[in-house]
């Protein structure tokens, strides 16, 4: 329990600590050169209340649990790089016991073709992120029982890699902005590793697919 | 206006695609991963119980059989393939024995790959826990795929137990060797059991092992019939050593990377073993 809440206040320490700095683009709406296709503009908050979540997010598996749950923040001259900060859960029928885990997620999302006022297509995104998972039998750093550098990796900490697509739907809604759909292909450092050094290996053991939505939250 | 249309017919493309996707979701079921190390296991569980069942019913009555001895196949599939095309090549083999380390990180995905290799043997096999397979979920998913970490078999007169000497990894919260379950298998013995052979994932001596009691079971193990030798992996190098100097040998498997088999052939009154390169 109290290693819950040492991960729960690192994030929230994390989040806090870094986001009015990675959310304040210095460029101004002026500096954003105008794309035939993308029509997105970064609409930022000012002072303190750039604190408030642009966004939140739900994710189906890819290594955070069956459902993950978090808030993010966009930031850019045109939104490309979205942080998010997720909280996912494994019920009792995929493990032996009830698992939380957290995960920190960096977006990058270079493009966005708009087709008509509503719909919208990002046709190309990708980014890595870093999940943790709760429970004694897994560890950031070997217990003291084993000599130095034992195993040399850890149970806890998975970084992962991704690519996904999104389409967005804009609303005509005072509190929702738009909600992107996505589905992300990605794969964890040790199954990458375990590719590089088997050719009998296929794609299709270390790529894994999740699913997801993104609700854009408006900005008053 | 010619731009709108198009735009119109781009947007029924991407309808499309948003409706093919469900598609995607039945066809790539088991690339859909909740957690590297949940317990949500595709494929054949319960493996050597069901192999137990195939040795005994095969070599029943029978005192001469041969066993091919492989250990530490982690994160090695590549040379896993090989051995099994190799052991399949080979001929009069009745079972194959793995002493641990199927899994490098004891992910859930090294055991189902390792499993789904070694389920192109020919003959039956079984695998026991090694001290890599124990990280994390590791031990969970062991149970489930291959089953208990100490079990034993009877290969026609000769008596297999096959236990978890990984103490390190279980801090005393376990009792690692089981003496306990030594025991019980002792006093459980069918009559006719001529020979024994004890197969374990890491020999006394070793890290792994809790060797203040590594001579208490070196004398617990002689307990049982005449007990020609011991298996055992781990080091990752082929070794045959005297460990106790009292005329019982330790065999070490080298890891399946040297690319190298240990065949046993057991006769009614002896036995030859020989390194097979592959």
């Amino acid at each position: 329990m109290k290693q819950y809440l040492i991960n729960i206040l690192a994030i929230l320490l994390f989040s806090i600590a870094f986001t009015p700095v990675i959310a304040n683009p210095t460029d101004s709406l002026e500096a954003v050169l105008p794309r035939k296709w993308d029509k997105r503009i970064h609409q930022k908050y000012e002072g303190w209340e750039r604190l408030r979540p642009t966004h939140v997010k739900y994710q189906y598996a890819g290594g955070m649990g069956v459902s993950a749950f978090g808030i993010g923040w966009d930031y850019g001259k045109r939104r490309q790089w979205e942080t998010d900060f997720l909280v996912g859960f494994l019920p009792s029928k995929y493990a032996d016991k009830f698992r939380l885990t957290f995960t920190v997620k960096q977006n990058y999302i270079p493009w966005s073709m708009s087709f008509d006022e509503h719909w919208a297509l990002e046709p190309f995104y990708c980014g890595l992120y870093v999940t943790t998972i709760a429970g004694e039998e897994f560890w950031k750093q070997e217990p003291g029982r084993y000599p130095n550098r034992y195993y040399n990796f850890s149970t806890k900490l998975r970084p992962y890699i991704f690519i996904g697509q999104r389409i967005n739907l804009n609303l005509d809604n005072n509190l929702i902005k738009h909600i992107s759909l996505f589905y992300e292909i990605s794969s964890c450092e040790l199954y990458i590793i375990s590719k590089i050094t088997n050719s009998s290996l296929k794609m299709k053991d270390i790529l894994r697919f999740s699913f997801g939505a993104k609700i854009q939250l408006f900005k008053d | 206006m010619y731009l709108t249309n198009k735009l119109k017919k781009y947007s029924k493309y991407f309808q499309l695609c948003l409706s093919i996707l469900p598609l995607g979701i039945l066809t790539g079921c088991d690339m859909i991963e909740f957690h590297p190390y949940d317990l949500d296991i595709d494929g054949e569980t319960g493996i050597n119980a069901k192999n137990i069942k195939r040795i005994e019913s095969a070599l029943q009555g029978k005192d001469a059989f041969s066993f091919v001895f492989i250990s530490d196949t982690q994160r090695w599939y590549d040379e896993t393939e090989d051995a099994v095309y190799a052991i399949n090549q080979m001929e009069n083999v009745d079972f194959v024995i793995h002493t641990g380390d199927l899994s490098d990180f004891g992910l859930k995905l090294e055991f189902e790959l390792q499993r789904d290799i070694l389920n192109k043997l020919d003959v039956p096999y079984v695998c026991l826990l090694g001290n890599h397979d124990c990280l994390a979920t590791g031990q969970d998913v062991f149970r489930i795929i291959f089953g208990d970490e100490n079990f034993s078999f009877h290969a026609g007169n000769t008596h297999f137990v096959c236990l978890n000497t990984n103490a390190l990894e279980f801090d005393y919260s376990e009792a690692v060797p089981d003496f306990a379950y030594i025991e019980n298998d002792l006093s459980n013995l069918p009559a006719g059991i001529a020979r024994t052979i004890v197969a374990m994932h890491a020999a006394p001596y070793t890290e792994q092992f809790n060797n203040n009691i590594a001579r208490v079971f070196q004398h617990y193990i002689d307990e049982y019939p005449s007990l020609q030798f011991c298996l055992a992996g781990h080091t990752h190098s082929l070794a045959v050593e005297d460990i106790f100097e009292d005329g019982i040998f330790y065999y070490t498997a080298p890891c399946i990377k040297k690319r190298t088999l240990l065949h046993f052939i057991f006769t009614p009154d002896s036995y030859t073993y020989e390194t097979i390169p592959y």
